[in-house]
């Protein structure tokens, strides 16, 4: 297991980091905000924690915070900015916003290095530093998927103005979903510009927006376990391809493909659809006396 | 009373709604007819709160509710139900219940459920299922229901009877009535004359954006070519009703 460890521990925290960032994608689209705007948000935490680290001396812990507090900052502004967008003009305003994140890391002067980027970023990030900062995401997004949290988040995607008539506030609720994404994008940036000592433009660009959406959508898109998922299948199935050689990113375009056609609600609800199965074939009477129910009912609409 | 005092909603360049004036008392029902883009959605999203009136004032008890946001006028006791009975599909019937008490206490909440679990025996019998897969009448009392959590003095309803079978429309109709008699003030807007003047106490036909008749619903069935006038079809049903 050590021996594991040493070996793949670049990849182990690449995975964690690649949790994050899958959230801070999937956090505004579960509240039906088609924000993109995680990748940019990544790029802020990564660039904000790289400078407080060299310029400021700052440790692991206070510098994530930093980057994910720009972020989340930069997010409430952009939630502002972009309240009365929706759909795919938000799809295209958040993009744009990823790409001038990607202009400023290559104009930066000194503070983003230009195009070479920053370099000696070092502190002392411990994989479990990692663990309990994914971890308090985490524990936030099951609690946002049960009870009162959950109805309410269901209810704004669903039918935003019904919500709104129902007394929710729902441009609070979408703001709320920027500044969470902000956060989780700034720590995962935060935590990756650490781990690897380094960060250059070609790290925030659009990429990384591909590289989380796939994670999301094959994973499944409405819970953090499909995040979760996506963001450990996407980050080990480079390692497991490499015996296919120049043919894995054929092979990669290809799982993504089939996952898209087959798993239209991802590896969870995969899970979801089976556990509910095998449930049903524990107790076939009943569900079958309800299924007979549902039928005649919904002939009269 | 709930009151529009001169009313009018532009959606752009568009006059959907003009210089509308309506009352609605506790426990009766107000009925306003009218065609399709006649401005009774846009009439009642003044109330609302969707839409701005660009003039005119709605009064609540006397208290102007002009330019109130959506989410607070729930607050001051005006729930709406939507055109076309919109329900959040994946969630089940109990939990589109709850979503409806979203502005009240929790200890209030039981007390409101239950009640509502009275007035729609069907709603407590189905409320594992997913509010999706419910029939067309059903989701209707569900939409009713949902508003009645949020315990209102007044109801907004907006073609409750769009795309229900006749049978079921009948029922549902009939609930409206037993709604108002709980002391709820209705404000409804319809294109099926038909179903709704059985139980309306006021009514106001509206067309292209105007009031162009008023009374009660008596006085608008004895002018049945008046409707006719305006409502085509609609109107003439019950014209030969009356005759």
């Amino acid at each position: 297991m050590n021996a594991f460890y040493d070996g793949h521990v670049v990849i182990i925290q690449a995975t964690f980091v690649g949790i994050l960032l899958a959230l801070s994608i999937q956090v505004p689209l579960r509240l039906g905000v088609f924000s993109f705007a995680g990748a940019g948000f990544y790029g802020i935490g990564a660039y904000v924690g790289g400078n407080v680290v060299i310029r400021a001396d700052l440790q692991a812990v206070p510098a994530i915070a930093c980057g994910a507090v720009a972020a989340a900052a930069v997010g409430l502004v952009l939630g502002l900015v972009l309240q009365r967008l929706n759909g795919l003009y938000l799809a295209m305003a958040t993009v744009a916003f990823d790409l001038m994140i990607g202009v400023v890391a290559v104009n930066g002067g000194e503070w983003t290095g230009g195009p070479t980027g920053l370099y000696g970023i070092l502190t002392d990030l411990t994989l479990p530093i990692i663990l309990v900062v994914v971890g308090v995401f985490l524990v936030a997004a099951e609690l946002s998927e049960r009870g009162r949290a959950h109805r309410r988040i269901e209810a704004v995607r669903e039918d935003p103005e019904l919500a709104a008539s129902m007394g929710i506030r729902v441009g609070a609720y979408r703001v709320v979903g920027f500044v969470v994404s902000g956060l989780a994008g700034g720590a995962a940036g935060a935590m990756n510009v650490m781990t690897r000592t380094t960060i250059g433009p070609a790290d925030v660009g659009f990429g990384l927006v591909i590289l989380a959406l796939t994670m999301i959508i094959v994973g499944g898109a409405l819970s953090w376990k499909g995040a979760v998922a996506g963001a450990i299948l996407f980050t080990w199935l480079p390692q497991v391809l490499t015996f296919v050689g120049e043919w894995q990113e054929l092979v990669y375009g290809c799982v993504v493909l089939l996952a898209g056609i087959f798993l239209p609600r991802g590896l969870y609800g995969l899970w979801v659809d089976t556990r509910r199965r095998l449930a049903a074939r524990r107790r076939p009477p009943a569900l079958s006396e309800q299924a007979h129910q549902d039928v005649p009912q919904e002939m009269t609409s | 009373m709930l009151e529009l005092d001169d009313v009018s909603v532009h959606h752009g360049r568009v006059e959907a709604v003009r210089h509308v004036s309506l009352g609605v008392t506790p426990g009766q029902i107000t009925l306003v007819l009218g065609p399709n883009g006649a401005g009774k959605s846009s009439t009642l999203g003044a109330v609302a709160g969707l839409f701005a009136p660009v003039e005119g004032r709605v009064l609540l008890d006397g208290v102007p509710l002009t330019g109130v946001a959506v989410h607070r006028v729930v607050r001051a006791g005006i729930a709406l139900v939507p055109e076309g009975r919109r329900v959040f599909a994946p969630l089940t019937v109990e939990e589109n219940l709850r979503m409806g008490a979203y502005t009240s206490s929790a200890a209030h909440t039981q007390t409101t459920l239950a009640a509502v679990n009275e007035m729609f025996p069907i709603l407590h019998e189905r409320r594992r299922s997913a509010a999706g897969l419910l029939s067309g009448g059903e989701q209707q009392m569900l939409a009713f229901g949902r508003a009645l959590m949020s315990d209102p003095t007044y109801l907004l309803l907006d073609e409750p009877s769009m795309g229900l079978a006749p049978a079921v429309v009948e029922q549902v109709v009939d609930k409206i009535g037993v709604i108002a008699s709980t002391g709820i003030g209705v404000l409804m807007v319809e294109q099926n004359a038909e179903a709704a003047l059985g139980i309306a106490h006021d009514v106001a036909v509206l067309s292209r954006g105007e009031i162009v008749f008023r009374g009660t619903a008596a006085e608008v069935s004895e002018h049945a070519s008046v409707l006719h006038a305006f409502l085509g079809d609609v109107g003439g049903a019950i014209a030969s009703d009356v005759s």
